[in-house]
Formats: C-alpha cells, structure tokens, sequence
C-alpha cells in the first residue's frame, strides 16, 4: 500500500518535471524570437552607419564597403553639433526642473493632508491620461503670450517639457508612501522644518526614486518630435533645431538619398548619452536603501 | 521637567468620529504617566496630539503653563520614542543623536559632549559608527532612547517603545526605562497595551477604552478599587472572576445569591458604600473577585472571611509556581467550550459569567471534571452594577439614596424631620407620599447647622487633582450616610454634629406616583443656545476694530479676551460659524436690576418665578425664549440685567456635543 502511494507520488513528480521543462523551452525561444525582433532594426541601423555606398537603399544586408565618413561628415559638414549642443541644453534643464517639480509635488501629496488634496490628485491623474500634444494649439498660443518676441526658442521648449511635469506625479508619490511616515515625525520632533526634512531625512533615502525620475524627465525631451515640429515650424534658421526634428528633415523624399547613412550615424550618436546614462545610474537600483529604518 | 494639563481634549475625524472624547488630566512634574488600553482605544491619539503630531480638535493643552495647542512639534521641547523607532536609516548612531542639535544650530563641540554622553548612559558608545541596519532590536531601541535623551526635553513620550522586542529583552528595557527615568527626573508618558508594562512602570496610570477615559489612578488603586467593569477586567492577570448576581439587606449581613445558584453572605459593614437601593434581592449586579482571592478550600478556613463555593474544574495550567485552574460554579460541566487563554482577552465580556479562575498552590492536583470546593475571600469582593458597569463601590461616593417620607411641607429623612423651603412646600402639599426615594448628593449636606443630628463614624481626606476634599461616613438615626466637603477635616471621629439640607440639590421619587411628583433638583448648570459673532466698529480714536461678542438670541455681550482667545485657539475661524452652547453654574450669574440703558456686559431678562429655597433665593429668567436660574431676590416680571462670569464658563459646539473650552 504504502509502496504504491510513494511509486505514483514519484510518476507524478516525473510529469511534473518534464512538464516544466517543456513550458521553460517553449518560453525561451518564444522570448529569443521576440528579442531577435527587437535587435535586428538596431543591428541594422549601427551596422548602415558604416556603410561606404550611398543612397538609401543597399541590396544587401551588411554593407560592400566599412568606412567611418558617415561620421566624419556628421560633425563637419552637417548642423548636426549644433542640434546635438540644442537638444542636450533643453533636455539637461527640463530634466532638472521636471526632477524637482515632481519630487516636491509628490512629496507634498504624500504627507501633507491639505483640503483639496484628493481632488487635486484625481485631476491631475486624468489630465495626465491624454496625450500631451492635444494642448499643442493651446500651448503656441500660451506661449506667444508668455514669450511675445521669441516664442520659436529653447527656451519654449524648456517651459513646455517641464510646466506639465508635475502631472506624472504617482509613481513618485508611491515610493514615498513607502517611507515610513514615522522617520518624519521623529525629525519633526527633533525640531526640523518640513524643507529640511525633504532635504536631509528624505531625499537621501530616495535615490531609486530620483534616479528614476531623472531618466525619465531626460528622455521624453530628447527623444520628443511633436512639440518641437509644431513650435519651430518656419523657423528659417535650422540652427536652431533639435535633433530629432533635423534628422527627420533628412529623411524627406528629397534629402534621404543624400542623407540616410548620415542619419543612421547620427541616431547612434543621440542613442548614446542615453545608453550610457542607463548603464552609470542602473547601479543605483539598490533596494533595501530603507533597511533598518524600522523594526527589523 | 514640566507639568502637562490637558482640559477638554478631543480627537473629531471628519466632523463625526470621535477618537478621544474628552480627556482631561492635570500631570506633575516628573511624573511617569502610562495610557493603556486596547487597541484603538485613542491612547496613541493622545500621546501624538501632546507630541504635536496631531491637531487637537477641540481642548486645551498646556505645558508649564503655556498653552502649546499651535505650537510646533519641534517647538514644544518634547521627545518621543516611536514604536518602530524611526531612526535615520542613512545616518549613523552619532549623526541619528546629533540631527535634533544640529537642527538647533548647537555648537559641534557641545553635540559631541553631549551624544557620548548620552551614548555612555545607554552603553552605545561602541556602535557610535554604526548604521542603524547593523544594529539588533535592543540597540536600536537605546538609540531611538538616545536620540531623545541628548535634547534634553521636558517630556518624554514613548509610544509602544517595547513591542517590538521579544519577551527576555523587554522585561531588561523596561527595567532600563524605569531607572532612566529616575536618572533623568524628566516627565514620561508611555503608551502600552500591556496592562503588565502598565503596572510595573507607571506612577499613575490612565485607562482608555473606545476614546473615553476609564479611570486614572495609581497601580494599586486600579487594581483594588476599579472603576467599572472593564477596568476591573484589563487589569490584573489573570483576569477577575465575574459572577452575575443580586445582593440582599438581611440584618447585620449581606446575603449575595450568584444567577449561578450558590450564595455568600458578607458582614454589611464591608458593603456600607454600596447606595441601599442594590440591596433589594432584585437590582442585577455582577460580583468581581480576583484569581489570587480565590483558593481551594482548606479545612478550618475562617468563614467569616472565606465562602465556601463548589466549582468543576475544566481546564488545568501548572505553571511550574503556580497552578491556574479554570473551571465553573456549580457541579457540572456545562456544554459550553472550556474556558481558556483565549476567554481571558474578553475582558468584560458578558460570556461565560459562572467561569471561575483559581489561583492554586503549584502542589495542588486536580484534573478535568473534578468538583472542588473553592474558598472566597469576602474582604476583597468588587460589585458592579450590570448596567452600567459602573462600580458600586465607590473610593468616593458620590451621592446617597434612602428612604424618606415626604409630607405637607416636611420631609422625613433617617427619622428627622425637615421643613421644606417655601419653593417645595406649596408643591409637597400635592405631593405627600408616605414611602420614598431620596437622592442626596454628599454635597448637599451642609454641616455644622440645622436642624439634623449626626454621629461621625469616619472623616477620609481626599487629594485629587490638587483639590482637597474630606469624606465622613455619617449615622444619621441609624442610617449610614455620606458627606463631602472642600478642605481640611473640621470634625473628629465621634463628634455629634447638626446638620441641614441643601434642598436645591435632592431628588425625591415618589413610587407609584405620577412622574411629576417628587422633587427635582435645580439644575447644577444653565444652558443658553447661542452663536461666537464679530462686528466691525470704530474705537474712541476713530480706528476701525473687531470687537467680540457671545451671541444668544441674538443679544450680544462682550467676550472676554481670555475667552476669546480659547475659543480661536481651538477652532479658528469655524467658531463664527458653530452653533454654540453656553454653560455656566447659577452661581457665576450675577443678576442686577435694570436700570436705564443696555450694559454691553450684561444679557438682558425678565423674572418669571422666584424659588425659595430657604439658604438662597433663586430667580428663574428668561431670555427671549431660554431660561436660566441664578441667584437673585426679587419679583416676577422684574426686568434684570444678567452677568456672566465668563471664567466659569463651558462652550459646547451644539452640533458635534465637543466642549471648546
């Protein structure tokens, strides 16, 4: 009796195990196909900037010839160091002014209890549902009021990536909660002000948060096309674009023979800063920065 | 090293929940103050709003003095050791101590003196350089302690500084806490569950249930004199026996007949505070007796002393010191589940009312349905009445009732005969019952003079709350009666005295009579309805000024300053829009006849009746359609001004029933 209970438990076990197999199997080259999918158009795209030939379309999928004027011609012959220089000014001071703005809103809805909080929370939260570029007529026209003489300027761009960012609030606000309200009672207690509580008690213990948030409010400006297609739109001097706008110029029907593999060089070089800054912050990903806070 | 008194706190969330109701307690210096309670009881509600953590919203807190109600945490020089202690995760132990100086701009020179000193009363200097993660419990909990110690603060507040601890370390804290508190000479309030912590720690201990205040009282007074049921069962492991019964007056003796069928009889002089109206054999009462009062009954067990019960034991616990035995009253086991552990944390409860807990002797044997005879002791036995749960023992009784005979224009009382003042005397011509209920509040008999005898049997003198009272234990033909006065004994024990009574504050019921007969006290306050307002007005030089006024149907008086003050202080501006209720004595009106213009200080009135009650004559008046009673001679249909003292005064927010001030 008790040999054929533990013979079946075994058979069982066995299915169990080769089942499991099958499933993990299944799921790893459903997930190698998917990441081949994503890799390729990249693959691609570093692989054209090397190309010798010309011309948008090359019958092969490597290049004939491997050369480096792609780039050469990048930064000498193209406005490109200028778009470049643009684009980082923009997206270094929206991401400062975004990183605070969110930050301090978060953290004001997180602890402090004030009459229309609920409310506020709630509109901000459906506002933040539609797209951003809905507003984009409203936003020229707030802007011609603002900026009367130089409405077509980086500094538009600056006030229209950071105005709206304290909209994206939640995530934020959620890290917060998970700061035991009690670390700020006790520097209440000691006599601290609620500024430098933020500043001392809080903000330390918040790195994963604000790494986040910088990343975050870095990246929608420096990628954004829509905002800056709409604001420069007839801005004679080309000197003034961003990158994404400049390149998406060479990409026209006109320019993309001539252009492409200039323009495959330069989404290497925007890609970058960006690759770069993940692979520098994603070290501060550390959990458990709040251990020993609280009862252990 | 301060004193706290708080008057009148509440704790309202969203204008309808009531987390503390009406807290009051003056604490001394030095004191160490314990809230217990269960859970959700607003101890911690309270301890957070003297911390300043939460809004009080409506009362008074001051701190030596200071009213510190808008005061900021951080202002009120106050410490406080949270339950998960709360340190500065990225700092260390040092930079943790050091944040409350550095945030004050203290010289570095004098943190450090001050955190290694600190660090070497509480033996932390080792981990000085430590993160808190590296800590274990205890030492983490010693520098939330530290932290607290190198401000230097009035008070200390711990809120659960032990829970988080396991069995062996928190008895080591708890001692530790004791003697730091000693060491530092400082105020404590500690917030516990544990009734233990409650008792070990505590030099006088606050029992909260549902936001309202139990009692307050020392350890041993919480433990031998409880003031209701519940107290009675949260103090104490393990927890009083509870028995429903009824007590009967037979003689000389007390005979107390448990619902469950057995009986004991007590010497009455044990039970002389109990009022005579529970001694019918009909009022329900439970009878409270304490584990360690009950024994197995010994052979030449004195029952003068000791009732003999018989119990069947259910359930045994050795202890290893001790035996616990539970069990029932009576000879069988009913089929209820066995009482355990578990029915024990139903303090209070009505379940399981014939269950008995005996303390036994660590050698005593007994086992599952065994029928014992159990020994009770009479000289500690707690009454409550059913229901209200109050105790019916008072530490200081509050009143008497006994019987009296009420006739044309005399009460009998103890066989003594009193004249009635003229207010009564019409009405008692209508009123005259041979047989009936006197209410009389150990207050209302004015000793000294009169027309009454009394013997004083016993003079106690009562300190609470800085007001000295003393209670005598009076015979009055036979009867045993209580009085109470402010100060010092003025009679000795054996004295004969006379004695008269203050007839505006006895009740009389009269049985089976119609509900309007008898005789109803004045009322101890006045009510008036009314509203705070502000009016904007031009002073002596011309300048534009708020003046404030109590507003009641619609006849303004000035306000105080002081009141005003209060009154903004608790609820700001929303004070102009509440609907108020004004209270106050008769004895803090003074009425004058009216003469010639309105005084803005005054509320103007009109006599409708007067009532003379002998000592004083009172004057009912009305104001536009309230009334209140004051002392005052005079004729109806006088019209009168009426001045209010307005440091007597209670403000009540009508619709929410929370006193502002």
């Amino acid at each position: 009796m008790s040999m054929q209970n533990h013979d079946s438990s075994s058979k069982r076990l066995l299915g169990m195990r080769a089942k499991r197999a099958v499933g993990n199997t299944a799921g790893q080259i459903l997930l190698s196909a998917l990441a081949l999918l994503w890799i390729v158009p990249l693959f691609y795209l570093l692989i054209q900037s090397f190309r010798g030939e010309t011309g948008a379309w090359s019958p092969t999928f490597f290049p004939q010839t491997w050369t480096l004027d792609n780039y050469k011609r990048l930064f000498t012959e193209t406005e490109f160091p200028r778009w470049y220089v643009n684009t980082l000014l923009v997206a270094a001071v929206s991401c400062a002014i975004t990183t605070l703005f969110v930050l301090a809103v978060s953290y004001a809805f997180s602890r402090i209890r004030f009459p229309a909080r609920k409310p506020l929370m709630n509109v901000m939260l459906i506002l933040g549902m539609f797209p951003g570029f809905m507003s984009m007529s409203a936003v020229y026209f707030l802007l011609k009021i603002l900026l009367p003489n130089n409405y077509q300027s980086l500094a538009s761009l600056i006030i229209v990536y950071s105005a709206g960012a304290a909209l994206s609030y939640y995530i934020a606000k959620g890290f917060f909660d998970t700061v035991p309200k009690s670390l700020d009672e006790a520097a209440r207690m000691d006599g601290a002000s609620r500024a430098r509580i933020f500043r001392v008690i809080i903000l330390p213990l918040s790195k994963p948060i604000i790494i986040y948030t910088v990343l975050i409010s870095f990246i929608s400006p420096w990628c954004d096309y829509i905002f800056v297609s709409y604001i420069m739109s007839g801005v004679p001097d080309t000197g003034m674009y961003t990158v994404s706008l400049g390149m998406f110029r060479w990409l026209e029907r006109e320019m993309i023979q001539q252009y492409f593999t200039t323009f495959c060089a330069a989404a290497v070089v925007v890609a970058l800063p960006i690759t770069l800054l993940f692979m520098w912050l994603q070290k501060y990903y550390v959990q458990g920065v709040t251990g020993g806070a609280v009862k252990g | 090293m301060a004193s706290l008194s708080l008057k009148h706190i509440y704790k309202v969330y969203d204008d309808t929940t009531k987390a503390v109701n009406d807290f009051n307690m003056e604490i001394a210096d030095k004191e160490f103050i314990v809230f217990v309670g269960p859970s959700g009881c607003g101890k911690s509600t309270t301890l957070r709003m003297i911390a300043g953590l939460e809004d009080i919203s409506a009362g008074e807190l001051r701190i030596d003095d200071v009213i510190v109600n808008d005061v900021e945490p951080g202002d009120r020089n106050i410490a406080m050791v949270f339950q998960n202690y709360a340190l500065y995760p990225h700092m260390t132990v040092y930079e943790n101590m050091a944040f409350a100086l550095k945030t004050a701009k203290v010289p570095k020179d004098i943190i450090h003196q001050k955190v290694t000193e600190a660090a070497r009363i509480l033996g932390i200097t080792d981990y000085l350089e430590r993160k808190p993660k590296a800590l274990s419990g205890g030492q983490r909990q010693r520098v939330a302690l530290g932290r607290a110690i190198v401000r230097n603060p009035k008070v200390f507040l711990l809120d659960e500084p032990l829970s988080n601890l396991d069995a062996k370390l928190r008895a080591a804290m708890r001692a530790e806490i004791i003697g730091l508190h000693e060491r530092l000479g400082t105020t404590f309030i500690y917030v516990t569950h544990d009734q233990v912590e409650a008792m070990t720690m505590g030099s006088r201990i606050v029992v909260m249930r549902g936001g309202f205040v139990q009692q307050i009282d020392t350890p041993k007074n919480l433990y031998n004199h409880p003031a209701n049921l519940f107290v009675a069962g949260f103090i104490g492991t393990p927890r009083m026996n509870f028995w429903d019964a009824t007590l009967k007056k037979e003689g000389e003796t007390v005979r107390i007949r448990l619902d469950s069928g057995s009986e004991l009889v007590v010497d009455g002089n044990t039970l002389n505070r109990v009022q005579s109206r529970y001694m019918d054999g009909r009022h329900p009462v439970t009878l409270g007796v304490r584990p360690d009062d009950v024994l197995p009954w010994r052979e030449g067990m004195n029952t003068t002393e000791w009732a003999k019960l018989p119990a069947t034991v259910t359930v045994v616990e050795a202890l290893g010191g001790e035996t616990l035995i539970y069990g029932h009253l009576g000879v069988a086991i009913p089929d209820d589940p066995p009482v355990g552990a578990g029915a024990e944390e139903e303090a209070g409860k009505a379940a399981g009312r014939d269950t008995v807990i005996i303390k036994a002797p660590a050698e005593f044997e007994a086992h599952r349905g065994d029928v014992l005879d159990i020994a009770v002791s009479l000289r500690k036995l707690h009454l409550f009445d059913r229901e209200t749960e109050n105790s019916i023992i008072p530490v200081v009784p509050i009143e008497n009732v006994c019987a009296c005979t009420l006739g044309n224009g005399f009460l009998i009382f103890a066989s003594q005969r009193f004249s009635l003042p003229p207010a009564l005397g019409k009405a008692a011509k209508e009123k005259a019952a041979p047989s009936a209920a006197l209410t009389l509040p150990t207050g209302a008999l004015l000793l000294g003079t009169g027309s009454g005898r009394a013997k004083v049997e016993e003079a106690e003198i009562i300190r609470s709350e800085g007001v000295t009272k003393t209670l005598y234990r009076l015979t009055v033909g036979g009867e045993t009666v209580f009085a109470a006065e402010s100060g010092e004994p003025r009679f000795r024990v054996g004295d004969a005295l006379p004695f008269d009574l203050d007839f505006s504050r006895i009740t009389v019921e009269t049985a089976g009579g119609p509900p309007s007969s008898g005789i109803t006290p004045l009322p101890v306050e006045n009510r008036l309805n009314g509203r705070f307002t502000k009016e904007k007005e031009t002073d002596g030089k011309g300048r534009k000024v708020y003046r404030f006024y109590l507003e009641v149907e619609d006849l303004p008086v000035a306000a105080d300053e002081e009141l005003r003050e209060k009154l903004f202080s608790c609820k700001g501006t929303a004070i102009f829009r509440t609907p108020l209720s004004y209270r106050f004595p008769p004895h803090a009106v003074t009425v004058s006849p009216r003469s010639g213009n309105a005084d803005a200080r005054c509320l103007p009135g009109r006599v409708t009746e007067t009532l003379d009650y002998g000592r004083t004559i009172y004057a009912r008046i009305t104001v536009g359609n309230q009334s209140v009673i004051a002392p005052y001679d005079g004729r109806a249909g006088e019209t009168v001004n009426i001045a209010i003292d307005q440091s007597k005064l209670t403000v009540v927010d009508a619709e929410a029933d929370i006193i502002i001030v």
